[in-house]
């Protein structure tokens, strides 16, 4: 487990000398400062009698704390699944074809460490940035409404962590095309058209009659069925982090999906990185 | 490992890289036999494309080979626990250059199993010479210091079998000398060297053995010496006014430059005689070399005869 950690360690200190990464960092923190900072809310009785932004009222009916602060913590969610996605498609895309460099990938492989090492480490890596930049953003989201309205709760965070797992399938794909073309361009290409089919995939029943029957439908479903459902993921997020019903039937064989799919790219990735010359 | 067993040792060795969608492939080792001894300094040289780099990559466990079978250290290549004896300096190493020499030394340690050791990597940057650079992010380093701190990363925990890729590539002649210097103490402390160098002089004051590797095979190995000796040439240059004619009754050829001949001498006696000749006819000796005795011209011959 140690080389794991190690390469692990190699991919993160890497991450830390990007500017693009500080970048997000030091603006995920200037928005949670601002929110703290520029929002006023007043709380009676535990119910939502007024609240400022920036000095100015935000007219609403005097509703319960929880209720109020639904649509604030689904939107959330949403844009730390979507948005944490997309942005950890960039920002992540040239880790492994980086580590996979000519000069590099000869150093580390004369290494005493094994090769499938090097690629869980990557992945190692790249998933405890995700959850550091993730937690932190929800974890300062928590806190902000939390001491200013009174209502604490866990649901944005486990929403957080949701996406991870979303993020964690979509890196398994962006890995494995690194061990087949040293691109990053095509590393993150994978990863964006995976995203939109996780998307597509959670809404197939809604899609599928928009196929015509016949070869075109019954393709349509092949594709999709393979793929995890990510928008249902999303869905689910922004449930939890709404404290709403749950809209898909089974949270466990969604997340059960999406990683099994993860360890199937990933170890798709694997073998083709044992057999590889370089 | 016993100290019979060679350093490295590579049997019918062969490489096909294959391409997808095509047929055939590029056959860039065939059939390679080479036995490295251990504590010896050994030096590969051959033309481009000879496939150098890919017997490092095999005997490192890079490249897999299509056939064959290599032992470094007395095991697999793909054990880590022999890869952990060995030190390694690529081609063209690509360092992250955010990072500062200690770090990246502190990560090389951590990676090969060892418990990280600051002075001691501190140590070895002083060795290569990178004692007042240590401060620097690695991004604004020079390539010749680049060069250094990939031999310091491939020094770390003091390895059995150093292999270099061009390790001299970028540096300054001084630099050269001190690296040299470097790798000669490596090898008296029982080190095994292996050196691939497209600078011959640099691979002749190193190593005390040599294969040419040309086409994918080795054309030519033994000891440096055994593989530069001229044979029986002799190359003699006179003084302006020695007489020809004289000369060449006295066994000696006109050679190319003004006032050089050729002499064929099977031992130093007979060598003298001809020279005691040549005095006695008038001529003033100014040079005497062997013929051929330079590692270009082993080089240039083999590869030639190979060809």
């Amino acid at each position: 487990m140690k080389p794991v950690l190690g390469i692990a360690g190699y991919v993160l200190r890497e991450a830390m000398s990007r500017k693009f990464i500080l970048a997000f960092m030091v603006g995920i923190t200037l928005v949670l400062t601002v929110v703290a900072l520029s929002l006023r809310i007043e709380v009676v009785d535990g119910a939502l009698a007024a609240s400022r932004l920036f000095g100015e009222e935000i007219r609403s009916s005097i509703r319960s704390v929880d209720v109020a602060l639904r649509p604030v913590y689904q939107a959330a969610a949403f844009l730390v699944f979507y948005g944490g996605i997309l942005f950890g498609i960039v920002a992540c895309s040239d880790f492994a074809p980086s580590l996979m460099s000519p000069g590099r990938i000869e150093h580390l492989l004369a290494l005493p460490i094994q090769r499938w090492h090097l690629l869980a480490g990557t992945f190692l890596g790249v998933m405890v940035l995700a959850l550091g930049g993730t937690l932190y953003g929800t974890t300062g989201l928590v806190l902000i409404f939390g001491v200013k309205a009174g209502y604490w709760t866990a649901g944005p965070l486990i929403a957080g962590l949701l996406a991870c797992v979303g993020f964690a399938a979509v890196y398994a794909v962006m890995l494995t095309a690194a061990t087949l073309v040293r691109s990053a361009a095509l590393c993150a290409a994978s990863g964006f058209v995976f995203l939109v089919g996780g998307i597509i995939a959670g809404y197939r029943q809604q899609m599928t009659p928009f196929f015509e029957e016949g070869f075109g439908r019954e393709a349509f479903r092949a594709v999709t069925l393979v793929l995890p459902r990510l928008s249902a993921l999303a869905v689910a997020a922004g449930d939890i982090a709404a404290s709403t019903p749950l809209e898909v039937r089974s949270l466990g064989l969604l997340l059960l999906g999406v990683l099994v799919f993860g360890f199937g790219a990933l170890a798709v990735g694997f073998w083709r990185f044992e057999g590889k010359d370089y | 490992m016993t100290s019979q067993e060679p350093a490295i040792e590579v049997r019918g060795l062969r490489k096909t890289y294959h391409r997808a969608f095509r047929k055939g492939g590029n056959e860039a080792l065939r059939g390679m036999d080479l036995t490295v001894p251990e504590g010896s300094a050994f030096g590969l040289i051959g033309p481009n494309g000879a496939g150098k780099t890919t017997f490092i990559k095999s005997i490192l466990g890079i490249v897999q080979p299509t056939e064959g079978s290599i032992r470094v250290l007395g095991g697999s290549p793909e054990d880590p626990r022999i890869r952990a004896r060995i030190g390694y300096l690529p081609e063209r190493l690509h360092l992250p250059g955010t990072w500062t020499a200690p770090a990246f030394l502190a990560t090389v340690t951590r990676l090969k199993g060892l418990p990280v050791d600051p002075a001691g990597n501190l140590r070895l940057l002083e060795r290569v010479g990178l004692s007042d650079a240590v401060g620097r992010r690695i991004g604004g380093y020079s390539k010749g210091m680049r060069q250094r701190l990939g031999l310091a990363a491939a020094l770390v925990g003091t390895p059995s079998l150093l292999v270099l890729d061009e390790p001299t590539d970028g540096i300054d002649p001084m630099g050269r000398m001190e690296v040299r210097r470097i790798l000669q103490d490596e090898v008296q402390r029982g080190t095994t060297l292996f050196l691939n160098s497209h600078l011959l002089a640099e691979t002749e004051r190193v190593c005390d053995r040599v294969a040419i590797l040309a086409g994918g095979r080795v054309v030519r190995e033994g000891r440096l010496e055994d593989l530069a000796r001229g044979g029986v040439r002799w190359l003699v240059r006179f003084a302006p006014g020695a007489n020809t004619e004289a000369l060449v009754t006295a066994g000696f050829v006109r050679g190319v430059a003004e006032g050089q001949y050729v002499v064929e001498a099977e031992d130093p006696a007979a060598l003298n005689g001809a020279l005691d000749r040549a005095r006695a006819a008038g001529a003033l000796m100014v040079e005497l070399r062997r013929d051929g005795t330079d590692l270009e011209s082993v080089l240039m011959g083999t590869v030639e005869a190979a060809a």
